[in-house]
C-alpha cells in the first residue's frame, strides 16, 4: 500500500503547463506552444507519454475540443503521435513541417520588431541566451 | 440476538459515534482559516456578527438533514425488529450524509458571496497544470491488486460453502466493484499540482483500498465481532488524524477562484445536464452542482446504484 505523504507546497513536478487567460493567443494555441516548449526544453522526452485530452480538458476546465485541437496541431507538427486507445506519446524534438528559411524568417520579423521596440542588441542577445537556457 | 445481527447493532451504535465527531469537525469547517473567511469565501470584518451568524446557523441545521432521515427509518427498523436492515441504513446515510454536505457547503458559499471582500472572488488570471499522466494504474499497488485478485477468487472457490451464502459473497463482490469505480473517480478529479491536493487525492485512494481490503478479509474468514470492532475503531482514529493533518494544510492555502473558461454557469442545468464536449462530470451551475450525464462515469455511477438497489432487493 502507499504512504500518504502531506506537504503543503508546489509539486516539484517538472512537468508544467502554464495557460494565461490574459494571453490573446487561444487557449488550444497556448496548450500547443507549451508542450512544444516542454519537448524543445527536454523536458518531455521522446517517447513520455501526455495525458489524456480528458485529463488535461478537466483540469484547465475547458472544453474537450480545444485540447483535441492543440493535440491535433502537435501532431501536424510531428511532434507527438497518438495512438487510438494508448494515448499521446512525444514523437521527436523536431518538426517536420517548416523549412529551415522559413523558420529564419520567423526569426527575423521576432528580430525585428525587438529592435523597433527600442532593445538594444546587447539586451536582444541576453534574451535569447537566457530563452535558449 | 443472533451474532450478524449483534454485530449490525454494534456497528450502527459506532456510526453514530463517529457522525457526531464528523458533525462536530464539519461545523467547525466554515471557519477553518479564521474569522475572515467563509468556508473559501473572504468575507468582510464583522461578517459574523450579522448575516454571516445567520448562514452559519443554516449551515448547521443543514446538518442536522441526515438525522432527519436517519431516526424515523431507526426506530421504525428497532420497532419492527428487522435489524439486519441497519446495514443497509448505514450504507444509504454514507451516501446521504456526503450529497448533503457537498450541496450544504456550495450553497452556503452562493449565499455568502454578496458578503465577500470586494474583488476577492475575482478569477485568476492563469492555471498551472501538470502534464504528467493520472491513471488508475498509477495509484494502484500491483502487488496489493494481485493479492487481493487472488484472495478473492481463492475464497469465491474454496470458502464458498463454509460461509453464509452466495448473497453475503455477491453483496462484498458488489461493494469491492463500488470502490473501484470511486478510486477511477477519485483519481480523475480536476485538480492543480499543489501537493495538498495530490495528498488528498492519495488519503482517499488509500481509503478506498483499505475498504476493499477489510472486504476481501470478510469474504475469506469469519472473523470475529471484537476484531471487527478493534479493526475499525484503530482505522477511524488513523482516518481522524489524517483528516485533521489535511485540514490543516488545506487551511494555510489560500483558496483561488479559478477561471469559468467552460462558462458552467451557463451550461449546466440544475440538476442534471447533457454536455458531450464538458470533460467534468460534475458542472457547477448557477443554482449548484449539475451531474453531467454525457460523462461515462456518470452512467456507471448510475448503472451501480440502480443495481444496488436491486440487489437489495434480491437479498
Amino acid at each position: 500500500m502507499y504512504g500518504v505523504r502531506i506537504h503543503h507546497t508546489l509539486s516539484t513536478d517538472p512537468v508544467l503547463l502554464t495557460i494565461d487567460t490574459t494571453d490573446p493567443r487561444p487557449i488550444y494555441q497556448q496548450v500547443a506552444d507549451g508542450i512544444k516548449e516542454l519537448i524543445a526544453r527536454g523536458k518531455l522526452a521522446e517517447g513520455s507519454p501526455l495525458p489524456p485530452v480528458r485529463q488535461v480538458a478537466a483540469d484547465l476546465g475547458v472544453n474537450l475540443n480545444t485540447i483535441a485541437a492543440a493535440y491535433r496541431a502537435l501532431q501536424d507538427d510531428g511532434l507527438i503521435v497518438i495512438k487510438h486507445g494508448s494515448g499521446a506519446v512525444v514523437a521527436s524534438r523536431t518538426t517536420t513541417e517548416r523549412s529551415p528559411d522559413e523558420l529564419l524568417r520567423q526569426l527575423r520579423t521576432a528580430l525585428t520588431e525587438l529592435v523597433l521596440a527600442g532593445f538594444s542588441a546587447r539586451k536582444i542577445l541576453t534574451i535569447v541566451a537566457r530563452e535558449l537556457k | 440476538m443472533t451474532d450478524p445481527v449483534r454485530a449490525t447493532v454494534i456497528f450502527y451504535a459506532l456510526f453514530w459515534a463517529i457522525r457526531l465527531n464528523g458533525c462536530v469537525r464539519r461545523g467547525r469547517q466554515p471557519r477553518l482559516r479564521g474569522t475572515d473567511w467563509f468556508f473559501n469565501v473572504h468575507v468582510q470584518p464583522g461578517f459574523y456578527d450579522g448575516a454571516g451568524k445567520r448562514l452559519l446557523r443554516w449551515y448547521w441545521m443543514r446538518m442536522m438533514i441526515p438525522f432527519a432521515v436517519d431516526i424515523p427509518i431507526a426506530i421504525w427498523i428497532f420497532a419492527s425488529g428487522r435489524l439486519l436492515l441497519l446495514g443497509w441504513l448505514i450504507i444509504g446515510l454514507c451516501a446521504v450524509i456526503h450529497a448533503n454536505h457537498l450541496i450544504s457547503v456550495d450553497l452556503a458559499e452562493r449565499q455568502a458571496r454578496p458578503f465577500a471582500v470586494p474583488d476577492a472572488e475575482q478569477p485568476v488570471a492563469s492555471i498551472t497544470l501538470s502534464l504528467t499522466p493520472r491513471r488508475l494504474r498509477d495509484y494502484s499497488n500491483l502487488k496489493f491488486e494481485v493479492v487481493l485478485i487472488v484472495t478473492t477468487v481463492c475464497a469465491l472457490v474454496f470458502a464458498h460453502d463454509q460461509r453464509a451464502g452466495w448473497k453475503a459473497a455477491a453483496f462484498l463482490i458488489y461493494m469491492h466493484a463500488g470502490f473501484v469505480y470511486a478510486k477511477y473517480a477519485i483519481v480523475a478529479w480536476r485538480t492543480d499540482h499543489t501537493e495538498v491536493h495530490e495528498a488528498r487525492r492519495r488519503f482517499y485512494l488509500a481509503n478506498c483500498d483499505w475498504c476493499r481490503a477489510l472486504l476481501t478479509a470478510q469474504l475469506v474468514a469469519k472473523v470475529n465481532i471484537v476484531v471487527w470492532l478493534v479493526i475499525t475503531v484503530v482505522s477511524t482514529v488513523i482516518v481522524e488524524i489524517k483528516r485533521k493533518q489535511l485540514a490543516r494544510l488545506s487551511a494555510r492555502v489560500q483558496p483561488v477562484t479559478l477561471p469559468d473558461l467552460l462558462r458552467q454557469s451557463e451550461i449546466a442545468r440544475w440538476p442534471v445536464c447533457y454536455q458531450p464536449s464538458a470533460p467534468l462530470l460534475m458542472l457547477k451551475g448557477a443554482r449548484g452542482y449539475s451531474i453531467n450525464l454525457a460523462n461515462a462515469r456518470a452512467l456507471v455511477g448510475i448503472a451501480y446504484v440502480t443495481g444496488f438497489v436491486l440487489l437489495g432487493n434480491v437479498l
